[in-house]
């Protein structure tokens, strides 16, 4: 018997070498994406996941999508539609000569029955089913959406890329489509779950000609394939960036900039400002659905601090109370007073007057995001000092995308959105939500801010609306934080956007 | 002899489909309905119901039983919920990396740990012993995700040495992809050196307190031979047992490396389907990764008897 | 009993004549005792938070630093080491006794042997962070659970110490006379059985009391341990992560403390093997 194995030594010497020789030189150039994790469908309409929308928009398209200043702009649509005064029928042309992956061409029987798939089965769409009174074709290349109401919110949701009104081949249509296939710039080459999805050029595809902007314009199809590779962990993705693995990483921790900014291979990306962490409140059972409970935890919580705890560094956030950050044109500050009161006695003396009698207050939240968690943690100190009996409920995202579901669950559960282009894609304001926040007055907004036509008008429902929510303590927005990226150093043509795409990237 | 394999053969049988037994037992235990888990919190009440009698949820719990062990002992352990494909195909697409990374960190700890132990039996007592003991205890009682975490920050990103994560993009070739194997493996190495140097130690007190060394001993034989002729020849057995035994320890070290390494392999997939509630998957590792060890057991087993003349059974 | 007094003293001064044995039972102790009076000797509240102040460096005001809420660092790790050592004890009691139980059944009952061997193998066959996660997953996160998870996973060990010792126990000249003279079997397993089996247990549960504390920590930090608000060394770990730059501070500690008390049980461990019984001396 040897001490060692004959095959052991040259086996560790490959090994050795081979490490070395990890990253391959290609002529053709492939982005490596990393993203926070595996997206369970490549179907967006279906799904209102962030990691679904950022993957599907490579390959799947819709009518219209958003500039960078989040307007609304057309993709396979010819322009913006014509909209009857009545603000009943929208007419929209289709582009002619787009090639599905599959090789087929798209006319409107396509897009009318994607539609119809997209009203009656996605979260999203089947939200306004009730509005729409029919989609029909009426050209080859122009289908007509006859509304039953006026929805002034219709021409976003058609535009967005979550829960999208995406545009499939009719035949491919079914309740769970097995194989996607889109028209987008690339086309899934293969997938293997938990390691890649690799995309690759689609040869017969037909840019737009305007300069490119946000989604709109160009898509120019720089690099020759795209590479999604899921990295649950933060840490990893961090690593990876750092050390020349992956040419962009999406989410990435506040504490890691310092870091990447030091670095000589990659850059941070700041996306600011990305959106706002959201105290969801259960109106329909339980402890706050006393007005002056409500109250009382608006008025105890520590709004500095508990961003300052959750983001750690003031870059990453803004204590700003406004439904709509700076530069916004729904921004208004109707309400705000009663934002970051952090005056625990006066939370204090309003739950003494509620005859509180010490029911716990349940927290539900995960630590999928590491933020929210915090932001908890902060909160049960300062609501305890109130005179709060606080019951912290930390599961992990699954369970409580399940759990906020029942209302006898919780209290509070913690949430976030990015600032989206139109508030009535926020369903929290509806009384239909989960939340079911429900009070008359605010409900006839609510109301009429769907139908209302007109910017300025709505501008102003808007601002009521904003000071219904801090008068009746709807749901409490805690702040704005901004979301870090990294990027590869040289990689240009990625913008920062919460989803973001990389048909203009090169290196 | 053929008698010892078939009844070791037979026990056999009857562990594993013990093993299947408690997996199902496992994923029965789950509190509330495994149907509307396994939807999430968009489903309807309708698809829940759709999927309990797709599942055979709604049928008596002995009918689900039999009818689990049954296509389980064909090979078919049910669908994986999250990514809606056959169970046994998931983790055939994570059995490379790991495979690679237990059998490269098996090499790794054979390679350090056979001579330390070896050596400090040979001088047992010494403060070279007690070193290597130490050392090795030492070893064995740092969390292996510290050891991970701080060789991936300095050796991977710092250093550039390794490949800081990952298996490879989608064209990487086979050294390429044992390439992001190699700093795993090392970590994984280290943690399983410290049991196998304190099992080849003790292993070669035993072989050194033998009858047939202390007379080579008596016969003037230098010490060095003795060990190389004798003693070496013997120590084929702690080896092929340390194989055996560290098997369940290199699974459980893989699920926490694969983990800091982002590895695709069976451990991160366990993990994976523990946050994603996909049961099939988590039943299905379980009863693959036990029936594994079940049979490299026998296995190592049955080559003691071609290897050592002298047990008898 | 056995052991008379003047055999102790024999027992101890073996114990201890091996001086990595007497260190780590020393450092073990001091390690305990801290945690032990944590409220008298923590510097501050573990829970206070002085968020403005997080992550700062270990000085004057924070001996060990603070954590990413500003909480005193050094008063956390001595609480954490309340529910980490209640977690180690807790699954080698529990283990030794679910073992217990099992191993004297098998051993002593022929018709049980047969069956709960497999079952003991069955058991033995899933790797331990595996089935701990698989019951943890499904238990849920809290500490009992995570200690009843870890106490399933470990069990098996001792029944099967349990078991085999059983077996040559019972064909002992003393048992079968015991058993002559009409003792039941009830008494026969707890006097001389038991008595007999006591230093293996003992020897096996202090191992199984390190592992436990190291399983905790490979559970918190894979997201499936216990819940995050409670600290223990392997949350805290998990949580310092993030700032493993800033504060490389936050995951030293702690690792450090698991490591030691890990270091000296396994110390103990050996030490008290090779007091206890000489021959086992040789075993893994």
């Amino acid at each position: 018997m040897k001490l060692l194995p004959n095959n052991t030594r040259p086996a560790l010497l490959a090994l050795l070498a081979s490490a070395a020789l990890a990253v391959p030189a290609t002529a053709q150039t492939k982005l490596d994406i990393a993203i926070v994790g595996e997206a369970d469908t490549f179907d967006p309409m279906m799904s209102t996941k962030d990691v679904v929308s950022i993957v599907t928009q490579h390959f799947v398209e819709t009518l219209y999508t958003f500039d960078e200043n989040w307007g609304v702009a057309p993709l396979l649509a010819t322009e913006l539609p014509t909209i009857s005064d009545d603000g009943l029928t929208y007419t929209i042309g289709i582009r002619e000569g787009i090639t599905f992956h599959d090789g087929s061409t798209m006319d409107s029987a396509d897009v009318v029955a994607s539609l119809e798939r997209w009203k009656t089965q996605s979260p999203r769409g089947k939200g306004v089913a009730d509005k729409i009174a029919s989609i029909t074709a009426t050209g080859p290349f122009e289908v007509t959406i006859q509304m039953s109401t006026p929805y002034s919110p219709l021409l976003s949701l058609l535009a967005f890329s979550n829960s999208a009104a995406a545009v499939y081949p009719s035949e491919i249509l079914a309740e769970t489509i097995e194989n996607v296939v889109g028209t987008g710039p690339y086309m899934i080459a293969e997938h293997v779950p938990d390691q890649y999805l690799q995309l690759k050029r689609f040869d017969a595809y037909v840019s737009r000609s305007e300069p490119s902007s946000g989604g709109a314009g160009a898509r120019k199809q720089l690099a020759d394939e795209i590479r999604f590779i899921p990295v649950p962990d933060p840490n990893t993705r961090v690593e990876g960036l750092l050390s020349g693995q992956f040419d962009f990483a999406d989410g990435l921790p506040s504490e890691s900039f310092a870091r990447i900014e030091a670095s000589d291979v990659a850059d941070p990306m700041l996306l600011r400002p990305f959106g706002w962490p959201i105290f969801a409140i259960n109106h329909k059972a339980g402890l706050l659905t006393d007005l002056k409970t409500r109250q009382a935890l608006q008025a105890a919580l520590p709004i500095d601090d508990m961003l300052f705890a959750a983001f750690g560094d003031d870059n990453f956030f803004v204590v700003d109370g406004p439904m709509y950050p700076e530069g916004w044109t729904w921004r208004n500050d109707a309400g705000v007073d009663k934002y970051n009161q952090n005056d625990q006695a006066k939370a204090a003396d309003l739950l003494k007057e509620t005859g509180y009698d010490g029911t716990p207050l349940r927290i539900l939240t995960s630590r999928q995001y590491e933020f929210h968690f915090k932001m908890a943690e902060v909160a049960k100190v300062a609501l305890e000092a109130a005179g709060f009996a606080v019951e912290m409920n930390v599961v992990d995202w699954a369970t409580l995308g399940q759990q906020r579901n029942d209302p006898a669950l919780w209290d509070i559960y913690i949430t976030h959105s990015p600032f989206l282009p139109e508030p009535a894609l926020t369903d929290l304001y509806t009384s239909s939500s989960r939340l079911g926040w429900a009070e008359p007055e605010k409900d006839a907004i609510v109301a009429q801010f769907t139908v209302e036509t007109d910017q300025a008008k709505r501008q102003e429902l808007f601002a009521q609306l904003q000071q219904k929510l801090y008068d009746d303590v709807g749901f409490i927005k805690i702040g704005g934080f901004n979301a870090l990226n990294g990027i590869r150093q040289g990689l240009t043509g990625v913008t920062a956007t919460p989803w973001p795409f990389f048909w203009n990237a090169s290196k | 002899m053929a008698v010892y394999i078939f009844k070791r053969i037979l026990g056999l049988m009857v562990v594993i489909f013990l093993v299947l037994t408690i997996a199902f037992v496992i994923v029965r235990l789950a509190p509330g309905d495994p149907a509307a888990l396994m939807l999430g919190p968009e489903a309807s009440a309708e698809d829940a119901a759709l999927l309990r009698t797709q599942l055979g949820l709604d049928r008596p719990i002995l009918v689900q039983y039999l009818t689990f062990v049954f296509n389980a002992v064909q090979g078919d352990l049910g669908n994986s919920i999250f990514f809606n494909q056959p169970v046994t195909q998931v983790l055939l697409g994570r059995a490379e990396p790991t495979i690679f990374l237990s059998l490269f960190s098996l090499l790794i700890a054979l390679v350090i740990a056979t001579p330390v132990g070896i050596y400090a039996a040979y001088r047992r007592g010494s403060w070279l012993d007690q070193g290597a003991i130490s050392t090795a205890m030492l070893a064995a009682s740092i969390p292996s995700f510290w050891t991970g975490l701080m060789f991936q920050r300095y050796l991977a990103t710092e250093l550039g040495w390794f490949p800081a994560s990952g298996y490879g993009g989608p064209d990487a070739g086979f050294w390429v992809r044992m390439g992001h194997l190699a700093l795993p493996s090392i970590v994984l190495g280290i943690v399983n050196s410290a049991l196998i140097i304190r099992f080849t130690r003790a292993s070669m007190l035993d072989i050194l307190g033998e009858d047939y060394i202390r007379t080579a001993r008596s016969k003037g034989m230098g010490e060095r031979r003795v060990i190389l002729r004798h003693a070496l020849k013997n120590a084929a057995i702690p080896i092929i047992t340390v194989v055996g035994l560290t098997f369940a320890l290199l699974v459980s070290g893989a699920v926490v490396t694969e983990r800091v390494f982002n590895i695709p392999g069976m451990g991160n997939l366990i993990v994976s389907a523990v946050l994603r509630r996909d049961y099939p998957v988590i039943q299905g590792t379980l009863i693959v990764v036990a029936t594994l060890y079940v049979l490299i057991n026998l296995a190592t087993d049955l080559l003691y008897l071609l290897v050592d003349k002298r047990v008898k059974y | 009993m056995a052991a008379s007094s003047t055999q102790d003293a024999s027992f101890i001064d073996l114990l201890f004549s091996r001086r990595n044995v007497l260190i780590a039972a020393i450092l073990f102790v001091i390690i305990a005792v801290l945690c032990l009076a944590a409220p008298i000797v923590a510097p501050a509240d573990p829970f206070k938070m002085s968020v403005r102040a997080r992550l700062t460096e270990p000085g004057a005001q924070f001996w060990l630093g603070a954590d990413a809420f500003g909480r005193d660092v050094a008063s956390r790790l001595l609480y954490a080491g309340r529910v980490s050592l209640t977690i180690g004890l807790g699954v080698a009691a529990f283990s030794s006794l679910i073992g217990i139980v099992i191993g004297l059944l098998a051993g002593f009952f022929r018709r049980l042997d047969a069956p709960m061997s497999r079952l003991i193998d069955a058991m033995m066959a899933f790797p331990d962070i595996l089935l701990a996660i698989a019951l943890v997953s499904i238990l849920g996160g809290s500490m009992v659970n995570v200690m009843i998870a870890l106490s399933i996973v470990y069990a098996p060990r001792i029944a099967r110490i349990v078991r085999a010792s059983t077996l040559v126990i019972r064909e002992l000249p003393y048992v079968e006379a015991a058993r002559a003279l009409g003792s039941s079997t009830w008494t026969i397993m707890t006097t001389h059985v038991l008595r007999n089996i006591l230093s293996p247990i003992i020897v096996q549960a202090t191992f199984i009391f390190a592992y436990a504390m190291l399983a905790e920590a490979g559970l918190s930090f894979l997201g499936v341990g216990v819940d995050p608000a409670t600290p223990t060394w392997g949350t805290m770990i998990n949580e310092g992560r993030q700032y493993i730059d800033q504060a490389a501070f936050l995951i030293v500690f702690p690792g450090l403390a698991i490591s030691a008390s890990v270091l000296s049980l396994q110390l103990i461990g050996d030490g008290l093997r090779d007091a206890l019984d000489p021959r086992l001396a040789k075993d893994l």
